[in-house]
């Protein structure tokens, strides 16, 4: 990229553009000549090109000159219409006029100064006409910066306004929107406290602003350690990632260096909304989180068909609800600790019959909803559903209580307790019936307020299974004052300690967890035989997954539990 | 043809205008030529013998704004006290049509004496 384009990709004095609204030619002809060379100039001849122009350019005109007598709109009808209207109202108008009279009115209707006729020495206008665009410009900047305090880069707010002026005034050139962060960044906090990760963002932020002064482009800390980058369009992503990477403690000690992640959406598409590019940019850089051996991520086709699938789903979710298109299905738990496994409860999970897709993964459409809160209005419906089902159960004589999952959205609402607590009584169940999965980022979000919620739920006589253990980041103290009755340990966490020695030690580790704050633990996805065994002798004392089960529809479940019953009495004979 | 000279000899207040086309003579001497092609010096004579005084008005005041902008004092002169008697918060225009037609006379002899200049007659 060359050096005038990127000093280009800057709103600068010659590429603001002033509008006279002038129908004599002589005088267009002499203001033009006054302005042309230091502004960019741009004539309308009567009312309706003026509006014209206000309509299509109003982003980036930076004042109107304004003449009143117009061969057909007047000039204060050209006042009204600018002043009545919200997106215009914030442009600058000068009125020229030899006449005082119409001054005040004028003034009324949002004119900010006059030149008069006939017209003064070019340095006067010149001087009034940059006043004026100065002044107009600070009062916007003004309603929108807030720079962010640590680092003093712009805010996200105000850097996505920026973009977008950028937008306006480069509508050819094609950019890039990069999002950088630091890979586990609260371990530096963690290690070094958090005065010394402060300086970290501090040096990376202005490693970051040397870049885009040099380059192009503008920088701001959107949150925590996540840093955002418009620029014009490059390809050399990996010599960004190397500019802005800094150490530590300032040394040169390679392990002290921070690693860097980074997601480009290239060539972003300028019809989206400026935050959404930057999500894209985001989905790019979550494909690489995690991984030493790749630091950049690439928006590409397949996200671009992931992210329009997702917003299908998302489309699709209230007529799915209205339509009873999700169904609840029954995953069993059995109780490992006797010689012979007993079935002790089950939990509820949502399974989606898309008319037109079939069965959608959970795997898909439980996070994405999870993401923009729908899963509140999923979590209720499955709710409701399987209090019902365990009514039916109990009214046929099995009282296996059912777990329900408790979003983190969930527990902020404030009527969750009573919802919960309605759907018990509807049914007719104990609190016993239900047990509630919580996941583990939920108590560890460090809000008093949702330990709180949990701790009421727990005092109504809710059982309370901590779920994904393992993935959080729950310290034994912690743990041994939040309100558990039961600890899940985190599937992805079973499946790797059967692939890898180390992440079994771990395993062990934190059954051995469980067993110090004597609450009991499950595991969930267990396949094998082998892995129910080892587990069990590890000390775990409840395991789901396809070794027993698969998830079953309800009335699968009823006759799965009623064999199970034949075979032992003692099925009620729950851990919780 | 039209210079400096003339328009100074005809009572332009040549400095002024200079000044205001940054004393670009060409654009300058160009700005004189098109304000006197000026299309409100019709619309003025018709408006005054239709007695659309509104409309007289409106051409008037143009043309001041423009005479004044290139410093042609002479007609500058005629034309804004015309203007000040049109101005529709100005009164009655009764016994007054003889003054407009004079003062229509006067700006139509100037701005002719010009355009012979220009057009080297």
């Amino acid at each position: 990229m060359n050096t005038k384009m990127q000093a280009a990709f800057r709103p600068s004095d010659n590429l603001r553009r002033i509008l006279i609204v002038e129908d004599e030619i002589v005088n267009q002809r002499i203001l033009a000549r006054y302005l042309e060379g230091t502004y960019t100039v741009i004539v309308a001849s009567d009312g309706a090109q003026a509006m014209e122009a206000i309509h299509t350019q109003c982003d980036t005109i930076s004042l109107i000159l304004l003449d009143l007598n117009l061969p057909d709109i007047h000039g204060l009808e050209i006042l009204r219409r600018l002043n009545a209207d919200p997106v215009y109202a914030g442009l600058p108008v000068i009125v020229m006029t030899a006449d005082s009279d119409a001054e005040l009115e004028c003034l009324t209707l949002g004119a900010i100064d006059f030149i008069p006729k006939p017209y003064p020495r070019q340095e006067i206008v010149l001087a009034r006409v940059r006043r004026i665009v100065e002044l107009s410009e600070d009062r916007d900047l003004l309603r929108w910066t807030e720079r962010d305090q640590l680092t003093g880069l712009y805010n996200k707010d105000f850097f996505y306004r920026y973009a977008a002026k950028l937008d306006d005034y480069h509508k050819e050139l094609k950019t890039d929107a990069l999002v950088m962060d630091i890979n586990h960044f609260h371990t530096i906090n963690d290690r070094f406290g958090k005065s010394t990760g402060d300086r970290v963002l501090q040096r990376i932020a202005q490693q970051a602003l040397d870049l885009v002064r040099s380059s192009g482009g503008i920088v701001c800390r959107s949150e925590a350690d996540t840093f955002f980058i418009y620029c014009p369009h490059r390809a050399d992503y990996n010599q960004i990632l190397e500019k802005m990477s800094v150490s530590i403690n300032e040394d040169t000690e390679p392990e002290n260096r921070v690693h860097l992640r980074m997601g480009v959406y290239p060539d972003a598409d300028k019809g989206l909304e400026i935050e959404r590019r930057f999500n894209r940019a985001r989905m790019a850089a979550d494909t690489v989180r995690g991984s030493f051996t790749n630091a950049i991520g690439v928006y590409d086709h397949s996200m671009y068909e992931a992210e329009l699938f997702a917003e299908q789903l998302i489309g699709d979710f209230p007529s799915a609800l209205r339509e009873k298109q999700f169904s609840v299905f029954y995953q069993p738990k059995f109780n490992v600790r006797p010689d012979t496994p007993v079935l002790c409860s089950a939990e509820a999970l949502a399974r989606w019959d898309h008319p037109r897709m079939g069965m959608v993964n959970p795997g898909v459409f439980i996070p994405l909803f999870e993401e923009n809160g729908l899963i509140q209005s999923l979590d209720y419906y499955v709710w409701s559903q399987a209090a019902a089902q365990v009514r039916t159960m109990k009214e046929q004589g099995i009282g296996l209580p059912v777990s329900i999952n408790v979003s983190r959205i969930d527990l902020q609402d404030p009527l969750l307790i009573e919802k919960l607590r309605g759907i018990v009584e509807e049914n007719g169940l104990d609190f016993g019936d239900l047990i509630l999965e919580v996941t583990e980022s939920a108590y560890t979000e460090d809000s008093r307020q949702i330990v709180e919620r949990i701790r009421k739920l727990r005092d109504l006589g809710f059982c309370i299974e901590m779920d994904d253990f393992g993935s959080g980041y729950s310290s034994l103290n912690m743990l041994s004052a939040m309100p558990i009755d039961v600890l899940k340990l985190d599937m992805q966490f079973i499946r790797s300690a059967f692939q890898d020695q180390k992440a079994l030690h771990l395993l062990e580790a934190m059954i051995r967890l469980a067993e110090s704050i004597e609450v009991p633990c499950i595991a969930e996805g267990v396949e094998t035989r082998e892995q129910a065994q080892a587990l069990k002798q590890m000390g775990c004392d409840i395991i789901q997954g396809y070794y027993f089960s698969r998830p079953l529809p309800a009335p699968e479940y009823v006759r799965f539990v009623r064999e199970r019953q034949a075979v032992s009495p003692g099925i009620e004979n729950c851990i919780c | 043809m039209l210079t400096i000279d003339n328009l100074r000899q005809f009572g332009a207040n040549v400095r002024e205008g200079m000044e205001r086309c940054m004393n670009d003579e060409t654009f300058y001497l160009e700005m004189v030529k098109m304000t006197l092609d000026d299309k409100s010096f019709g619309r003025l004579s018709d408006a005054l013998q239709s007695g659309d005084r509104q409309a007289a008005f409106e051409a008037a005041h143009a043309l001041k704004g423009i005479t004044a902008n290139v410093a042609l004092t002479p007609i500058y002169e005629p034309v804004a006290e015309l203007t000040e008697i049109l101005r529709p918060a100005a009164g009655s225009l009764e016994g007054r049509e003889e003054d407009c037609q004079a003062y229509l006379e006067r700006i139509t002899q100037l701005r002719d004496e010009l355009i012979s200049r220009r057009d080297g007659n």
